[in-house]
């Protein structure tokens, strides 16, 4: 089934546009002081994250030209190598650990984290195979095989990191896209239950964990501890106010709130640009979640539709829950805000995403 | 476009509704934080980032009724250490050499406080100025000055017990400046400092000056002159008899206001560390005594405001009463033989009172001893006063009614015992002890004034009258010669009380000498107690070693008051100083 291509979707395009901009601004001026610090040079991340949003961009642009069928085809073949960078990170000599975590590959200068490609990978094959299983997967076992099987494979992959932020986002966005592949809403109901009778018991099996969740309910309780991060970022966020404290002037990133230019970068944007800022932001993402399912229900074959939604769903629900740690909401898990936080392979794998959402745009039947 | 597309499509419209509901109730929670919590996460997040070094404010005053400085509050540099800076700058040692040498302390403990893992460290109080400026030339990162005020008393020893002490964090701890620390002290204030979390100071940062508010200052009502004439009058007469201690109070009778207190042993508030503690016990106050003769005031007063004697009931002393097992004896056995009250209350006649105090009963004895304030607190405002022992009531058998009756088995605080002394001279209230006059602000506005107050009405008019009048006699003929004061008629009581011994029974060569007056008899202006706990030597009687005492300080203040004579001055040598001459009169023993 062939279409006549049309143009890119362009608010898509601008919505990536405008996050990306407001990203590096942010990581720029939320590092600024960490870097002069630490390396003697204030533009030292914002430097790294131009370079890697360049790549970004390009990469991005790559995959808006390719035909994005070829990645049906290929789902397998990603999948699988999605598995091998996940296992190899476990592997002493192959992953660096970092505070205690298993998440990073080292490739000479730069470093990459599995976790982000898997996510992508995984979306690719949801969609090549629920789109092959079409009516079947309202049968117990088509949801079981293979798609339930290998998320299941995945997630215990992502866990041993330990990366619970992760597999909370993977798990998310697979659900999410078993509800628009037309799983029964029974089955989705029992694998939702199981879904969080499965974070509980990994929450408790952790001290930390546990920690970090029952701090999430009362942080004043350890404030120097599990609530620590909670309360620098609600300090930087509620000193922000209306208006914002300008561009520049936080003060919670002089050290105060940890992973300020990374997993905590909303609190800063909240703190520099107050509430107006935070409401264009998720506007921002509104408008990127809208656009991303309208590509996805315009979509004329099921398979750019299940992409679609995938990759939306990844992206929009990454976002949501990394707004949810920083503004208290949730129990800290340390994931990334997509477009604006720094880090590489977020950017990356991000990017790709959408550049593969703005080639199924392409394609899109005249609605 | 196969049939699953529409079932598909109604799932992403789902999912969308879904994904924008989360991010409505997100925007609403940031609301929330941002909005309503904003500014209150703003000062708490303020606040963990502050660093603030403490401005001491300055202690009020302390003036004399006739605004003179009595104790007063100077500044002093403090050196403090923020050890953050210090560590950031990298120089610690060469900061805790040089700092060490000008100090003159060990480099070692200056050296551990400018590293010391806190945000801000005192190295030195009460930096003398040329060190000052030594170090500030320095310019050392993390290392300033800070003003702390220090209280200095001018006047070094006067007055000593009522003003009290105040120790180096500006704090009352004892006298009037502890009892009004809380007006005095003031609320410090702060210079804050914003820093990040390496301690490192921000660019544009916030830096606040929140001033301290300097503390109250009081008018006491202590006279400095009457003060004065006090403290030379007791130390005199401390350093003659060496007593263990001694004390003299001046009061108003009319308003209770004290006008000098002071006790020995003393010390000198500004150097307080060098005396023993003992010497800063408040004798006046903290300590209780058996009354003696002077406690035959209140039973007088009892007598008489009863109805139980007049002036001119007839007594008969024989020298000796028994009482039960006992026998009460007039001084030195000796026996009065008959005599009116009056000359019972000249005499001091021990039977005739403990008499007196049998016809009274248990019953109205006690009601008077506790209307004239006896066994409870005068509350003057000074810290530590002593309650005083009476005999439990419900205990009381004759023997106690007939001691009691002539100054014995109970104790009372000297304070106690004057204020009572000053319900007789003012025509029958208790007033309440009174040593603040205002508290005025910093501006010197009074924002308080203090009114003299009455505490009951013990006695009426006529009585006080008819005591007073017996009283004078006590001085003009009877054993209180000794405090006559050229020109004034005076009323007064002696007093030598033994001093019990411990574990029962009495010492046989410890006394506690006084007497407490007032003058003019018929308008009193002052009422004056001097009391000498164990003089050495002989005499040791009231009239003898307290009444002169008693003489020279009323002598003085009535003249220093401008109180008119009220008899003629029989040699125009006003201008000896008092104390001396009454010394050199004929003595006579009570």
């Amino acid at each position: 089934m062939r279409l006549k291509k049309r143009s890119p979707d362009f608010l898509l395009f601008l919505t990536t546009m405008l996050l990306l901009v407001i990203g590096i601004v942010m990581v720029f001026s939320a590092s600024a002081v960490v870097a002069e610090q630490k390396f003697g040079n204030a533009y030292y991340f914002l430097k790294l994250q131009l370079g890697w949003a360049a790549i970004s961009l390009f990469a991005m642009v790559m995959v808006m030209m390719i035909d994005y069928y070829r990645i049906k085809k290929l789902a397998w073949s990603f999948l699988i190598m999605g598995l091998v960078f996940l296992v190899a990170v476990l592997i002493p000599d192959i992953g660096k650990e970092i505070k205690g975590a298993q998440r990073w590959i080292d490739l000479g200068p730069i470093s990459f984290s599995p976790a982000e490609l898997i996510k992508l990978c995984m979306v690719f094959f949801m969609a090549a195979s629920l789109s092959q299983t079409g009516e079947k997967i309202k049968t117990l076992r088509g949801l079981i095989f293979p798609h339930l099987g290998i998320l299941g494979l995945v997630v215990v992959l992502v866990l041993l990191q330990p990366d619970l932020g992760t597999a909370v986002v993977l798990g998310g966005t697979i659900y999410l896209m078993l509800i628009a592949a037309g799983a029964r809403w029974a089955h989705l109901f029992g694998l939702a239950v199981t879904g969080v009778i499965g974070v509980i018991a990994i929450i408790i099996s952790e001290p930390y964990r546990m920690r970090r969740l029952t701090a999430f309910w009362d942080p004043w309780q350890s404030p120097l501890d599990a609530g620590f991060q909670t309360i620098q970022s609600l300090y930087a966020l509620g000193s922000g106010g209306l208006f914002g404290l300008g561009l520049g002037r936080s003060r919670q990133k002089m050290f105060y709130l940890p992973e300020q230019h990374t997993d905590f970068i909303f609190s800063i944007l909240g703190e520099e640009l107050g509430y107006l800022g935070v409401l264009v932001v998720i506007l921002l993402f509104f408008l990127f979640i809208w656009r991303g399912l309208r590509i996805a229900v315009t979509c004329p074959d099921a398979f750019g539709s299940l992409l679609a939604v995938g990759i939306t769903c990844m992206i929009g629900f990454q976002a949501i829950i990394n707004i949810a740690v920083a503004s208290g909401s949730m129990p800290v898990t340390g994931i990334t805000l997509p477009f604006l936080s720094y880090g590489g392979s977020s950017l990356l794998f991000t990017l790709l995403g959408v550049g593969i959402l703005l080639n199924i745009s392409k394609f899109s039947t005249s609605r | 476009m196969n049939p699953t597309a529409i079932g598909v499509r109604r799932r992403i419209y789902y999912l969308f509704i879904f994904l924008a509901v989360i991010l409505f109730l997100l925007i609403l929670r940031l609301g929330w934080v941002h909005l309503v919590q904003g500014e209150e996460l703003y000062q708490m997040a303020l606040d963990n980032r502050m660093r603030d070094v403490p401005v001491e404010a300055k202690r009020g005053t302390l003036y004399d009724r006739h605004h003179k400085e009595l104790a007063l509050s100077i500044s002093s540099d403090a050196l403090y250490a923020i050890p953050p800076e210090v560590r950031q700058s990298g120089k610690e040692q060469q900061i805790a050499q040089e700092l060490a040498r000008i100090l003159g302390m060990e480099e070692a403990v200056v050296l551990e406080k400018i590293t010391r893992n806190s945000r801000h460290e005192w190295i030195k109080l009460k930096v003398p100025p040329e060190q000052v400026e030594e170090i500030k030339r320095l310019r050392f990162k993390g290392i300033d000055f800070a003003e702390k005020s220090q209280r200095f008393y001018p006047k070094d020893n006067l007055a000593a017990h009522v003003l009290g002490i105040s120790g180096i964090d500006n704090t009352g701890l004892e006298g009037i400046d502890k009892s009004y620390d809380s007006e005095l002290s003031g609320t410090p204030g702060r210079i804050v400092i914003e820093y990040d979390a390496g301690g490192r100071e921000i660019p544009q940062a916030m830096h606040m000056y929140i001033p301290p508010k300097d503390g109250h200052s009081l008018v006491l009502t202590i006279d400095e002159t009457i003060q004065y004439i006090v403290e030379r009058e007791l130390e005199k007469l401390y350093q003659a008899r060496q007593p263990k201690a001694a004390t003299i109070i001046v009061m108003d009778p009319s308003t209770g206001e004290i006008l000098a207190l002071a006790c020995r042993p003393d010390f000198n508030p500004n150097d307080y560390n060098h005396y023993p503690a003992v010497n800063r016990r408040n004798v006046a106050i903290s300590n209780a005594y058996e009354p003696g003769s002077v406690f035959k005031i209140i039973t007088a007063a009892a007598g008489l405001e009863e109805g139980v004697v007049r002036p001119d009931t007839p007594f008969y002393c024989s020298g000796g009463l028994p009482v039960g097992k006992h026998t009460i004896h007039c001084a030195n056995y000796r026996a009065h033989g008959s005599q009116r009250f009056a000359d019972v209350v000249a005499n001091s006649c021990n039977v005739g009172f403990s008499s007196l105090g049998l016809n009274m009963g248990v019953n109205s004895f006690y009601k008077y001893v506790r209307a004239f304030g006896f066994g409870q607190k005068s509350n003057i405002p000074l810290p530590g006063e002593a309650l005083g022992i009476l005999v439990p009531q419900s205990q009381a058998r004759d023997i106690h009614l007939a001691t009691m009756a002539m100054g014995q088995a109970n104790a009372v605080t000297p304070i106690q015992m004057l204020t009572a002394v000053c319900a007789v001279a003012n025509g029958g209230n208790l007033m309440q002890p009174q040593l603040v006059r205002t508290v005025l602000n910093v501006h010197g506005e009074v924002i308080q004034e203090s009114s003299p107050q009455v505490v009951r009405r013990v006695i009426a008019q006529k009585t006080s009258e008819e005591l007073r009048l017996l009283l004078e006699e006590v001085v003009a003929n009877g054993t209180g010669k000794n405090a006559q004061v050229e020109g004034y008629r005076v009323a007064g009581k002696t007093g030598t009380a033994q001093k019990p011994a411990p574990g029962g029974g009495y010492l046989t060569d410890e006394f506690v000498a006084s007497f407490v007056g007032f003058a003019p008899a018929e308008q009193p202006q002052i009422a004056v107690l001097v009391l000498i706990d164990a003089p050495q030597g002989y005499p040791y009687y009231g009239g003898l070693v307290a009444a002169p005492v008693f003489s020279a300080v009323v002598k003085d203040t009535l003249r220093y008051l401008g109180v008119p004579y009220e008899l003629p001055v029989q040699n125009s040598s006003v201008e000896v100083p008092a104390g001396e001459k009454s010394i050199e009169k004929k003595i006579t023993v009570p």
